[in-house]
């Protein structure tokens, strides 16, 4: 197949050369409007509507209610409501289940087996009480919510109602330089966050896509929520009379909520005002039509793309912490465990922002999953105030059946109304887990974004710790 | 320390290290850019303005060179005799000229510079008052090989967004078209072509006002001290000296009754209308997106439903409900249709 | 693939007509490639073909990176490559410029081009655009159920008239109508039915000139190439990787595949006189 000569395929090129000055840049509009001129004299031929029909006619009523300024909003709130009541209530049980196989008969059973064999008391420490026990907490406290919510989130996607949420917020999200798609990929990011940021796919527009990820962090995911419950409760309920305390902690659960989402758009605006402010930007948001989901489908594909995805990248990244949990508790330089020179040497930095040592080096050794770091705290208190009767020893996280007997531990390692509030905060606006961070890193495949996707709310979480700590010093509650 | 002292301290490292590190105007940011501007930079701006002055005929002085760089006199005759020690320029009793090799590498420079606006303006959000002091910077950043890569990304784009011609890699670039609105009769419908990006200040007005190429005019008064034209749809006012630096390309005037200046943000819940086309000023991915959604010269559009805060609105747009913002659909001209029963 | 592998699996298995193969590429016989608009359902489609689950949801745009999957139908193995969803193949977007370069140069043969019945005006610029690029192709008109509920009908024989390319309706969710497209794209595949595609000129006489000047010119230097027009366009527009093919040559080679194929077929019957005769000429 030798049929060109050179030299035409030259003439060639520079007769297109010669026309593309000719055509100028009419060419490109005019090849589109042709195109579809053509689609629409063909569609007219082939296509005839009866608009009376009553699925049309549903549609269109669904989408006047769904977006309706008296209904909109309220249908919204209860829709998301009910999703997250589901989620929480129906998390319950099985998790229960799973911790007490996983963390109270697995465990317990894996180490006997361990000296059975006759492993050294290090090795069974370090792949029983490290690894393993890391692995089943998260996997006892992170599956079911998880496998109860993507699919009810998914049905709500399926059925067409999510892009109607977003076409009635986005004015708000406008102003703050966004997508109103974001407040789909924050609303799962109350599920997690490391799922919410895959779900950031649909935001097509770069920067607003960005802008949703790096601001997701600030959605309250599942592992964090337990942390601040416990402190709500502890610390908070505890100030008002027990019939109060109950409505008294949730109110300040969901103040942290709505500090979160004052978080988002205030980050969001000063991103898009900044060092986002030349990236390119668009919005289009297409209403598709209401389709009934599928409910089988929908349940295997949402366990199997989201759940178990995220989970495994989370087992995985719990496994080295675990290790590192353990090996820090049971090293020992100069008569003192690694933990107890490490916590030495944060206590000053904690203090300043009104946390302590304890708080800073779990959150540093537990980055893989937040569901672990109450378990690390309690173990790590323990370990460092001497405390003798309870907890499982050096490098055994353990949780407590009654919230008084945590507050008693938590009291024991000086904690204060002012370290729980803290506490709340700095749970709030920390870095993103490690699992989150990866999948930050596959999404956007930039170091750039995922350095400034931890280091932004870092610094953010250590702000605000320290100036509320200043200010609650003054007012006497450190 | 006593927490009040800390509070204190915090404010300040906090405000201190908002000083040094904001972006763009920070004290860190500014030494860099301050940094950049080297005599390699300096040496190929005269360059490029000497091109620029045989591109339009005039002659170039060192005065003239001194005042476009901003630079003292004797600096200006440092630099052309560097120029002139490196064979890109020579220097004639009263002007001074390109070899053919500064001429080459005063070509390469524009074509990047252009090439940068042109990706500044497509593919970016960058604000169109700063698209030629960034594409400044970039000129002297870029490498020849850098450019060609943009270029073949951009789809090796013609015009610049000002409407300049992008020069080939080859280094060729047409004459360039159209006369300055100021040389325009009264009753003469016209299409921009060019917008002079330099002055700044003045170049900042005319985009104030919303012009650029490819929008369409009709002048209908012309004073010594004033120029008043019709342009999207309204009456705008400018000095002579402004309006000189726009050009235009003079058009039968039946093409005039065509432009509708209606946009789809008029359209109220429940109107039709029919697309009649995209403001020049809609570009890049918004336009790409836009077109591709169908919305295009004969498009049937009908506003469905607007959003509780009254922004966006859904559209139904062959045959799907397409939600755009009220900045998106001002950009798209459409004539009113009555709705068929 | 060489024609040989063809043959291994010609005489294997012909009763049972569509064999899900999943993310098994392996070899294969024949390249199907799957283009649509975004949220018109291509991923049922594929899918429905390859017996995988990849996620699909209410949404424009779920699938992001090009997937591969296979299936075997009459005894012959076919690899279907979903491209990006797009609403068009004109433009600079990465997407875009994927399926562009995927049907151009990686010469599928044939391309399904999925059409949502309720929105067809809009993907109907899509499969136009197609048709410029490629002879070979099938629309699969697909949420045909969905348009029915909406009081949508679309009238499939005009459409494929019009069109000059099969079209077969389906309801890709229920499984509706796969087996005729798997039919019909056999059919195009093998060169059972040789389509005759749409050409759209432009409207402008002064472009319409331009591109008719171009064309011919390609035509002349790549003679029998199945797109000139196309190739123009793209050259009008300044497309750099088309520049480049046209530079380089590589523009001759993507002449028409289906004599290309049949060139194939004879060599395999004639395999051994052929490589006896290169062996004299040595």
């Amino acid at each position: 197949m030798k049929a060109h000569k050179p030299s035409t395929t030259e003439e060639l090129i520079k007769t297109a050369q010669a026309l593309r000055w000719e055509v100028g840049t009419e060419l490109h509009d005019a090849a589109i409007e042709s195109m579809y001129r053509e689609a629409a004299r063909i569609a007219q031929r082939v296509v005839s509507t009866k608009t009376a029909e009553p699925a049309a006619r549903f549609d269109r009523t669904l989408d006047r209610l769904l977006t309706s300024r008296l209904f909109g909003f309220p249908i919204m709130f209860l829709m998301l409501g009910v999703v997250f009541w589901i989620t929480i209530e129906g998390a319950n049980v099985p998790s229960g289940f799973l911790s007490q196989l996983l963390v109270d008969t697995v465990h317990p059973a894996l180490k006997e087996i361990g000296v059975s064999v006759g492993l050294p008391w290090w090795l069974n420490g370090f792949l029983f009480d490290g690894m393993y026990l890391a692995m089943a907490w998260v996997v006892s406290v992170m599956l079911p919510p998880m496998a109860i919510f993507f699919p009810l989130f998914t049905l709500l996607e399926d059925f067409g109602y999510l892009p109607r949420v977003a076409f009635n917020l986005d004015a708000l999200f406008r102003r703050a330089g966004a997508h109103g798609k974001q407040a789909l990929t924050m609303a799962m990011g109350y599920g997690c966050n490391a799922a919410a940021i895959v779900s950031t796919r649909i935001i097509d527009s770069p920067r607003e896509r960005i802008l949703a990820i790096l601001t997701n962090n600030f959605s309250l995911c599942n592992g964090r929520w337990p942390t601040q419950i416990l402190m709500a409760t502890i610390f908070i309920g505890a100030l008002v009379p027990p019939h109060l305390a109950g409505a008294v902690s949730a109110i300040a659960v969901v103040s942290v909520v709505l500090i979160g989402i004052v978080f988002t758009f205030l980050v969001s605006w000063g991103l898009s005002q900044t060092i986002l402010k030349g990236e390119a930007s668009m919005f289009s948001l297409e209403l598709p039509p209401y389709r009934p989901p599928r409910l089988w489908q929908t349940l295997y594909t949402s366990v199997i793309d989201r759940t178990l995805i995220v989970l495994w990248r989370a087992v995985v990244w719990a496994l080295p912490a675990g290790a590192v949990i353990w090996l820090v508790s049971n090293i020992h330089v100069g008569g003192q465990n690694l933990a107890h020179h490490i916590v030495e040497a944060l206590d000053p930095v904690g203090i300043l922002i009104g946390l302590n040592g304890v708080i800073l080096l779990a959150y540093i050794i537990a980055i893989p999953a937040n569901e672990i770091v109450i378990p690390t705290i309690l173990m790590l208190t323990v370990l460092v105030t001497g405390i003798t009767d309870v907890g499982s020893g050096a490098g055994v996280m353990f949780e407590l059946e009654t919230e008084s007997a945590t507050a008693a531990i938590l009291h024991a390692g000086g904690w204060t109304l002012l370290t729980g509030i803290n506490l709340m905060l700095f749970s709030l606006l920390h870095n993103p887990c490690s699992t989150t961070l990866y999948t930050i890193y596959k999404e956007t495949g930039s170091a750039k974004w995922t350095w400034l996707s931890a280091l932004l709310p870092l610094s953010l979480a250590f702000i605000v710790c320290f100036f509320t700590a200043q200010i609650g010093r003054l007012v006497g509650i450190g | 320390m006593t927490p009040f002292e800390l509070l204190i301290a915090g404010v300040l490292v906090c405000g201190l290290a908002a000083v040094l590190l904001w972006p763009r105007n920070g004290i860190v940011a500014r030494w860099r850019t301050s940094r950049e501007r080297s005599t390699r930079s300096l040496l190929e701006d005269a360059l490029k303005h000497l091109y620029d002055c045989e591109y339009r005929n005039i002659p170039c002085t060192l005065e003239r060179l001194a005042g476009t760089l901003s630079i003292s006199g004797e600096a200006a005759a440092k630099l052309i005799l560097r120029l002139e020690s490196m064979r890109l320029a020579t220097r004639t009793e009263r002007e001074l000229r390109l070899t053919a090799e500064g001429r080459s590498y005063a070509l390469r420079m524009i074509r990047v510079h252009r090439l940068w606006e042109r990706y500044l303006a497509d593919e970016t959000n960058v604000a169109e008052r700063d698209w030629h002091t960034e594409a400044e910077q970039q000129e002297h950043r870029i490498s020849a090989e850098e450019a060609d890569e943009l270029a073949r990304r951009l789809g090796n784009p013609l015009y610049d967004p000002h409407g300049d011609p992008i020069p080939s890699a080859a280094g060729s670039l047409p004459q360039q078209q159209g006369v300055p609105l100021t040389s325009l009769d009264r009753g003469v419908v016209a299409r921009i072509v060019h917008l002079e990006d330099e002055p700044e200040a003045l170049y900042a007005q005319l985009v104030a006002v919303g012009l650029g190429p490819g929008i369409q005019i009709r002048l209908i008064n012309r004073t010594p001290d004033r120029i008043v034209f019709e342009a999207n749809g309204e009456e705008i006012v400018l000095a002579p000296v402004v309006a000189a630096n726009v050009f235009v390309l003079p058009l039968a005037a039946e093409k005039w009754s065509a432009v509708s200046h209606e946009t789809l943000a008029h359209l109220n819940v429940g109107e039709q209308g029919m697309v009649v086309g995209l403001s020049p000023l809609c570009r890049g991915l918004q336009r790409r997106r836009l077109m591709d959604l169908g919305i295009v010269p004969g498009t049937m559009v009908e506003a469905e439903m607007r959003s509780p805060f009254g922004d966006p609105t859904s559209y139904k747009i062959r045959g799907a409900s397409i939600a755009l913002r009220k900045q998106q659909a001002e950009l798209i001209y459409v004539s009113r249709k009555e709705k068929a029963a | 693939m060489g024609p040989l592998e063809q043959c291994e699996v010609c005489p294997v298995n012909t009763q049972s007509k569509l064999q899900r193969l999943g993310i098994d590429v392996g070899k294969y016989d024949y390249v199907v490639a799957l283009a649509g608009n975004p949220n018109v359902g291509k991923s049922t489609v594929f899918n429905a073909l390859t017996g995988l689950r990849q996620h699909t949801g209410n949404w424009p745009g779920k699938t992001v990176v090009r997937a591969e999957g296979a299936f075997s139908y009459e005894g012959k193995r076919y690899k279907v490559v979903d491209l990006p969803g797009t609403y068009s193949l004109l433009s600079t977007s990465a997407d875009e410029e994927v399926a562009r370069e995927f049907l151009l140069f990686g010469q599928p043969d044939v391309t399904v081009i999925v059409v949502d019945a309720t929105r067809l005006e809009r993907n109907l610029n899509l499969v136009l655009q197609v048709l410029e690029i490629t002879n070979k192709a099938v629309v699969c008109l697909n949420l045909v159920d969905e348009a029915r509920r909406h009081g949508v009908t679309v009238d499939d024989r005009g459409l494929a008239r019009d069109l000059g390319v099969p079209v077969v309706p389906t309801a890709a969710r229920s499984n509706q109508g796969i087996p005729a497209l798997l039919r019909a794209m056999a059919d195009v595949a093998t060169g059972v039915f040789i389509c005759k595609p749409k050409r759209v000129p432009m409207d402008s006489p002064k472009l319409r000139k331009a591109v008719e000047e171009l064309t011919s010119n390609i035509e002349k230097v790549f003679p029998g190439l199945p797109n000139a027009r196309w190739v123009a366009l793209r050259l009008l527009e300044g497309d750099q990787r088309v520049l480049e093919a046209v530079t380089s040559g590589e523009l001759g080679r993507l002449t028409d595949r289906t004599v290309a194929r049949g060139l194939e077929f004879s060599l395999t019957q004639e395999q051994q006189r052929y490589e006896s005769t290169q062996a004299i000429y040595h």
